[in-house]
């Protein structure tokens, strides 16, 4: 009986002590939104559209990450570049870029379809919506401001400046 | 020796009509028309074994014999559109013994029955082609020219037809297409010229020099013709020799026997200027691969094929002289930029084969190249290789290929280095 | 089947036609030899060296003389060679795969590698034929390529990327062979050759668009597809050309727009294979006059007249009112209906106008009659204007082809350089006389005649085939009044004796029953030779639009209810219609699909002087629609669903590409809701349960279903599948090639009979007056067509062509400012001197001129004006 009694009173301690191990242990929580957990490398968020350092932007609405899209989230539409509003270095840019977010995996595939490095998923991940339409990231939400210093797009540049199809992959000076 | 085709070296005034035909000129028109069918005249050329002195060096009397019996007009091109580097030989001959080519051309127009002959005569030599028309037109006043010829019934015309200035029209498709009017290209074959030709109509394409032979043969009979020269390559060549020797000129010697390039580079041309030792000899302008003056190469006696070892043929015999100070990376830059600049642009391989290799050796020329590019410029040229219409293409391999195995020490130099010149 | 051989591909035998093409005979065994420059329809040109393979031939062994397989040293080209028995080729070894490669790569040296923004890039065979058999890299330097023009304009519809172009010269040589424009050709040479134009305007052409088809990479571009969509995005709804009575078969490429408010549009226009149609090609009209179909101008709700003024009213309004005007006017009520109708609303309209006891029903343009010899008599079932060549014959009499039915132009022309005789009889010399064997020069108005002349000149033995029609012997001796000279005999002997006739009988300069009386002389001529019942023989009706076979097929056409079946009473023809129109006899006329106020000065003139009430059943408030009581927006081709009858008889079936545009309606609809009220019965519930209705009213289109005309067959050459090699972007036909209904002639025992055709009177003008000829042009200020700003520039300024000879005796030279008095009706325009306009006829172009001009030839005095400075 006293036995008995002796050995509840060590199981009794065993389970405080492994609670008082926990209290004293690092959480393993964090005190989101105030803070934020490291984010693996390959963390792949919310998209975002690049420009070059000069502020022109990196897309050319050639839609190969629509097309490599396994979830048909993303949109474009192209439009042609004049010196008088041009968007991007090339012949071409997207007039209309949208991602539906509700769709969106994040598989990473249009990241890995651009062949000018335009859209990448970043780290952003608090999406919520109260409406399903707004799910839907227009280009402006997507795309990022111009670097410091640096003009909006579009912009008028002199005329010859830009007469390559596309931009050659490094940044066009 | 007595010359057969650059006469005027013993006869002076050959050129003139009178001096021609107090000579035997036309003797072989005449003996033609008079004394032959057509068909004995192809026989007899072919059994002289006359071979075309175009590059080819295809027996003329069987190009002549494939020309349809039935097919009327049919036409005979004489090919004057003398455009392979260091080639100047049937300028000579059209400038000093005019008649005998129009003899040749007529000659030959009888053997196939032809009722004109149309000698394409490059653009740069307008001088020669008015000179030419003048002496038609005395050929004409004689009555070798025109309607009912020397009396035998037989019609021919001979008409002049200047180039604008296209390597690529040298070749006898694209020659064809040239006078026909439109863009100098080659064309596909078959159809062979002597079936479709000119006008898709039988013609005959013969160089200037070939033509030339004809007369002598036809006077002197093919036996007499056969015992100049040697086996299958008989008669005599026209050599045109230029670049490091102290006497360029054309040379004609007969085939075989002791012509040998020894004899023609020291001999004839009196050797390499400033006593420089011979490094390389192009034997053929920008076409033929090139040889290295070994003295093997230099011994051995010149014959359609002597060459064979070395891949390489004596073709219209334009032999440039190459001393030990030329860089031969250089000579081959300067040639694949010849044929870059002359390529037609019809196929691919030979449009962006010799405008990619041209481009390789101006990274070599400004220093920028590596050895891998030296690899990749045989490779390069190997792969245009046998895939060309016509052989501009296949031709512009032997610069690159032939240079880079014969003298790699050149193009290592160059790497990293650049400036390809002559030293 | 022609002759067969044996070759052997990789080692497996097969048995080919004989003196096939290589390569297409490699594609029948289900090997695909990669090409560039080689296309079916081109030949070859042997330039890509893309085909090289290895190539054995049977030869004789001279010392053992025996037949063996002697290999080529090099590759060949399969491009080049023909199939014969014992060929052999290799297709898979190492050589042909490095020489493969070799070859791409050189290609891809200087190509720029743009294919992101390549409007091609997708459905690019240098693209597909790279992942076959490409290399993965290339080893040029990228700073060694050369730099060149981009979207470099040739024309104002096709651009020029000069560093994608391969120099393939399949456009030059489509040129050449196909369109027979010769406008585009090489400059330069080597490396720096480009591709140029050598036309003014820039590449003049009418078959332009085409090349860019065929260009098998991306550097022709049409302007309206710059940037537009990746062909992947893009669905293809198969539609039918709704400009002319060819019927080409299209592809609308849609795609959802989200700058078009998510709605889907329509990107471009492809051509669709079917090889007894268009082949794979169509004309710049039909490629690019699409831009109508969004035209902000369409519209969109139904007009109804209030207080002088066209105002927006419901659908109900509307109908309510046209069905009270309609039961009130009893049977005084008439109709009048373009071609571009659909069978469907053709068939609506004329049930819905005979329903109330009326038959007046005229198609427009009235000038082309003659539906009911074409169903006797026309091209025989099967008919491919392709198999026509050397011992065939084609007429073409009173058209200008090239303006009114280009691609029928095209094959004609190919036809005859097949070795057909063609033989064009018109009052003046058309584009198709550079092509004729035989060129006949007959006057306006004589046409009948010079038929008739034709065979009544041809001796007994060459009519045998027709001697035991009824009515021929009087034919024969009614056409025996007529002379006929050394040009018309030897004609009419080529026809006699050729293997297969096919008469295109046009209708330029003649009225309805003109053209009535030469599709009978045509049909005589041709039934008296034997070019009947068959295929490859026969007539073929140029209408002057899309569906006017159709048309006449739903019985619009004042002699014969639908399916030419007789009526009790005779309706009134076109010019009557109007006529009773300005005398309030018609108190309704329906004029769907037709402008005829534009068009037409006396139409004008009855329209604006009648009490009556005009209902319009159109896409735009057309010259017409302003004038009417009730304006009903209908929808266009391609946001509904019908079937078109070609000229050859070729029912075809078009498809809604698109949604309809606001309130507008298919026009069959809106006619069955006004017959709804009117008591005619409920409207069908789709165009395909009309079609059905039509089955079992038509005799001739028995049978005829959305089934049977979905049917397709294997086109041969294959275009369009995985490939790609061929047709560029071309399309394979999945949606159906339509079906072609019988004529009378190809059935058993069948009542067939002609009759005498009888000529009409050949217009004399008086004293300084002059014949006016109203002719076509492919481009026009049609209202439709117009709307396309893309093509304004290709259409020419009004004017009206004129003989120099006559120029010089009225004092005029080009440009000058001239007016003609028809009918009280003044027409000015500037004059263009031309040759090819015979001497005392002055040509009016139907619908360029600033206001209506004659829609029949008619004679009036010309007037100089002033002179216009240039």
């Amino acid at each position: 009986m006293i036995k008995e009694a002796f050995g509840k009173g060590v199981a009794i301690l065993e389970g405080l002590g492994t609670v008082f191990k926990h209290v004293f242990e690092k959480p393993v929580t964090v005190q989101f939104p105030e803070e934020f957990k490291p984010f693996a490398e390959r963390f792949k968020g919310r998209h975002e559209l690049k420009r070059y350092e000069n502020g022109l932007e990196k897309c050319i609405g050639c839609a190969l990450c629509a097309a490599a899209c396994p979830a048909d989230a993303i949109w474009v539409e192209a439009e042609e570049n004049t010196d008088e509003e041009r968007y991007s270095p090339g012949e071409r840019y997207a007039k209309t870029y949208e991602i539906n977010m509700l769709r969106c995996i994040f598989c990473g595939y249009c990241e890995d379809a651009c062949p000018t490095e335009a859209i990448v998923l970043e780290k952003h991940y608090e999406l919520s919506f109260t409406d399903r339409r707004d799910a839907i990231y227009t280009k402006e939400m997507l795309l990022v401001p111009p670097p410091e210093g640096q003009e909006d797009t579009p912009r008028k540049v002199e005329p010859g400046s830009f007469d390559r199809s596309i931009p050659v992959m490094e940044d066009p000076k | 020796m007595t010359h057969i085709l650059l006469r005027e070296l013993d006869i002076p005034d050959i050129g003139k009509m009178e001096v021609y035909l107090a000579n035997g000129g036309y003797d072989g028109l005449k003996k033609a028309l008079s004394d032959h069918q057509p068909d004995d005249v192809i026989n007899i050329v072919r059994e002289s074994g006359l071979r075309g002195r175009g590059g080819a060096g295809f027996p003329a009397g069987v190009k002549w014999s494939f020309v349809p019996k039935d097919v009327f007009p049919k036409y005979v091109c004489v090919n004057a559109d003398e455009s392979e580097p260091g080639t100047f030989k049937d300028r000579q001959l059209m400038e000093n013994n005019p008649h005998q080519l129009i003899e040749g051309a007529l000659i030959c127009a009888y053997a196939i029955q032809a009722s004109a002959v149309y000698i394409y005569i490059r653009g740069e030599y307008w001088d020669i082609a008015d000179h030419l028309d003048r002496k038609i037109a005395e050929a004409r006043k004689k009555g070798f020219i025109g309607k009912n010829i020397l009396k035998s019934g037989w019609d021919c015309e001979v008409y002049t037809h200047r180039g604008a200035g296209a390597y690529i029209c040298g070749e006898e498709t694209a020659l064809l297409e040239s006078l026909e009017g439109k863009r100098g290209q080659p064309r596909l074959r078959p159809p062979f010229p002597a079936s479709e030709g000119l006008y898709a109509k039988p013609t005959v394409i013969n160089n200037v020099e070939t033509l030339s032979n004809v007369p002598y043969i036809l006077v002197n009979g093919a036996d007499a013709y056969r015992e100049i020269g040697e086996g299958d390559s008989p008669g005599t060549k026209i050599f045109c020799l230029s670049g490091c020797v102290n006497k360029p000129g054309n040379y004609e010697l007969p085939f075989g026997g002791e012509t040998t390039f020894r004899k023609l580079i020291f001999e004839m041309g009196g050797g390499i200027p400033d006593g420089k030792q011979i490094k390389a000899i192009l034997p053929a302008g920008a076409s033929a691969a090139i040889l290295p003056a070994t003295d093997e190469v230099l011994d051995t006696p010149i014959v359609y094929g002597a060459f064979r070892a070395w891949g390489t043929d004596i073709g219209s015999a334009s032999v440039i002289v190459l001393d030990e100070m030329v860089d031969i990376a250089w000579a081959a830059k300067k040639m694949i930029n010849f044929f870059s600049h002359e390529s037609c642009g019809q196929c691919t391989p030979c449009r962006e084969g010799t405008y990619w290799l041209s481009r390789l050796y101006k990274r070599m020329d400004s220093g920028q190249a590596d050895a891998g590019d030296i690899q990749t410029m045989d490779a390069v040229a190997a792969q245009m290789e046998g895939k060309c219409i016509c052989a501009l293409g296949e031709f512009a391999v032997n610069p690159v290929r032939a240079t880079i195995k014969h003298f790699p020490e050149d193009y290592e130099r160059a790497v990293g280095n650049g400036r390809l010149s002559r030293r | 089947m022609a002759d067969t051989v044996k070759i052997t591909i990789d080692d497996i035998e097969h048995e080919v036609p004989a003196g096939m093409n290589l390569i297409d005979a490699a594609k029948l065994c289900g090997v695909d030899i990669p090409v560039f420059c080689y296309h079916p329809k081109l030949g070859h040109d042997g330039n890509c060296r893309m085909c090289l393979v290895e190539l054995g031939l049977p030869r004789k062994n001279r010392e053992t003389g025996e037949m063996e397989l002697a290999w080529f040293p090099k590759l060949e080209t399969a491009c080049t060679q023909k199939t014969c028995e014992g060929m052999a080729i290799r297709t898979t070894t190492e050589r042909v795969t490095d020489a493969r490669r070799a070859v791409l790569e050189f290609l891809l040296s200087s190509h720029p590698l743009d294919c992101p923004i390549c409007d091609k890039g997708g459905e690019c065979p240098l693209q597909n034929l790279t992942m076959a058999h490409g290399p993965g890299t290339s080893r040029m330097y990228w700073e060694d390529r050369m730099h060149l023009g981009k979207h470099v304009a040739l024309g104002e519809l096709i651009f020029l990327d000069q560093e994608r172009c391969i120099h393939c010269a399949r456009c030059i040589r489509f040129q050449e062979k196909i369109a027979l424009d010769p406008v585009l050709g090489f400059d330069m040479r080597g490396r720096k050759q480009q591709i140029v134009t050598s036309s003014t305007p820039g590449f003049n052409s009418i078959f332009s668009g085409n090349t860019t088809d065929i260009c098998p990479v991306g550097a022709l571009t049409t302007a309206d597809f710059r940037f537009n969509a990746r062909p992947w995005e893009m669905v293809q709804v198969a539609t039918i050309c709704s400009h002319c009575p060819v019927g080409c078969n299209m592809s609308f490429d849609t795609r959802t727009d989200r700058l078009a408010g998510g709605r889907t549009t329509i990107r471009r226009v492809m051509p669709r294979q079917n090889e007894a149609v268009n082949e794979i090609w169509i004309c710049d009209k039909g490629r690019f006059a699409r831009h109508y179909m969004e035209h902000e101008e369409r519209l969109t709700t139904p007009l109804v007249r209030k207080g002088g003024m066209l105002v927006e009213a419901t659908w109900e309004e509307a109908i309510r009112e046209v069905a009270a005007q309609l039961k009130a006017a009893g049977p005084n009520i008439g109709a009048v209906a373009g071609g571009r109708l659909s069978n469907e609303d053709l068939y609506a309209l004329q049930k819905l106008i005979r329903g109330q006891g009326s038959g007046d029903l005229s198609a427009y343009l009235p000038n082309a009659t003659g539906g009911e010899i074409a169903a006797r008599f026309g091209v025989g079932v099967g008919t491919n204007l392709k198999y026509l060549g050397a011992g065939d014959a084609i007429v073409v009499v009173a058209s200008d082809l090239h303006e009114e039915a280009p691609i029928w132009w095209l094959r004609a022309a190919a036809a005859a350089r097949r070795g057909a005789e063609l033989i064009v009889i018109s009052g003046r010399e058309t584009r198709l006389d550079v092509e004729a064997s035989q060129s006949i020069r007959c006057a306006y108005g004589a046409e009948v005649a010079t038929l008739n002349a034709m065979l009544g000149s041809l001796p007994k033995t060459a009519v045998k085939a027709g001697e035991s029609l009824d009515g021929m012997a009087e034919a024969i001796v009614h056409a025996k009044e007529f002379t006929a000279d050394a040009a018309l005999k030897a004609a009419a002997k080529t026809i006699a004796g050729a293997g297969n006739a096919v008469i295109f009988v046009g209708s330029e300069g003649l009225t309805g029953e003109a053209s009535r009386e030469l599709a009978q002389a045509s049909a005589n001529l041709l039934a008296a030779t034997g070019h009947v019942g068959r295929a490859n023989n026969g007539l073929i009706i140029v209408w002057p639009s899309a569906n006017g076979q159709g048309a006449a097929d739903m019985g619009f056409d004042p002699g014969f209810g639908p399916g030419y079946q007789p009526v009790d009473k005779p309706g009134r023809s076109y010019g009557d219609i109007f006529a009773a129109l300005a005398d309030d006899v018609i108190k309704v006329l329906v004029i769907a699909g037709a402008d005829p106020v534009y068009d037409d000065l006396t139409a004008e003139e009855s329209i604006r002087k009648t009490k009556g009430f005009i209902v319009v059943q159109e896409m735009f408030l057309t010259e017409t629609a302003k004038l009417a009581d009730v304006v009903l927006p209908v929808q266009s081709a391609a946001e509904c669903e019908g079937t078109y009858t070609s000229g050859e008889r070729r029912v075809q079936r078009f498809y809604p590409a698109v949604e309809p545009l606001g309130e507008s309606l298919p026009a069959w609809l809106i006619t069955q809701r006004i017959g709804e009220v009117l008591g005619q019965g409920a409207p069908s519930v789709s165009a395909a349960v009309l079609l059905a209705e039509i089955g079992r009213n038509v005799p001739q289109y028995a049978g005829i279903t959305c089934q049977t005309l979905a049917k397709v067959e294997e086109q041969f050459p294959d275009v369009g599948g995985e490939d790609l090699y061929y047709g560029g972007t071309s399309f394979q036909n999945v949606r159906g090639l339509g079906v072609q209904w019988p004529t009378l002639a190809e059935q058993v025992d069948a009542p067939l009979s002609v009759a005498p055709a009888q000529a009409g009177e050949v217009l004399e003008p008086a004293d300084g007056e002059m014949i006016v000829v109203p002719v076509t042009l492919v481009y026009d200020t049609e209202a439709l067509f117009f709307k396309t700003q893309l093509l304004h520039q290709r259409v020419p300024l009004p004017h009206i062509g004129l003989n120099p000879a006559d120029a010089g005796r009225l004092d005029m030279v080009d440009g000058d400012l001239v007016s003609l008095t028809i009918d009280d009706h003044r027409v000015a325009a500037a004059a263009y001197l031309d040759e090819r306009v015979p001497s005392g006829v002055v040509t009016i172009p139907r619908r360029l001129q600033t206001q209506g001009a004659p829609l029949f030839a008619t004679t009036a005095p010309v007037v100089k004006l002033e002179k216009v400075e240039a």
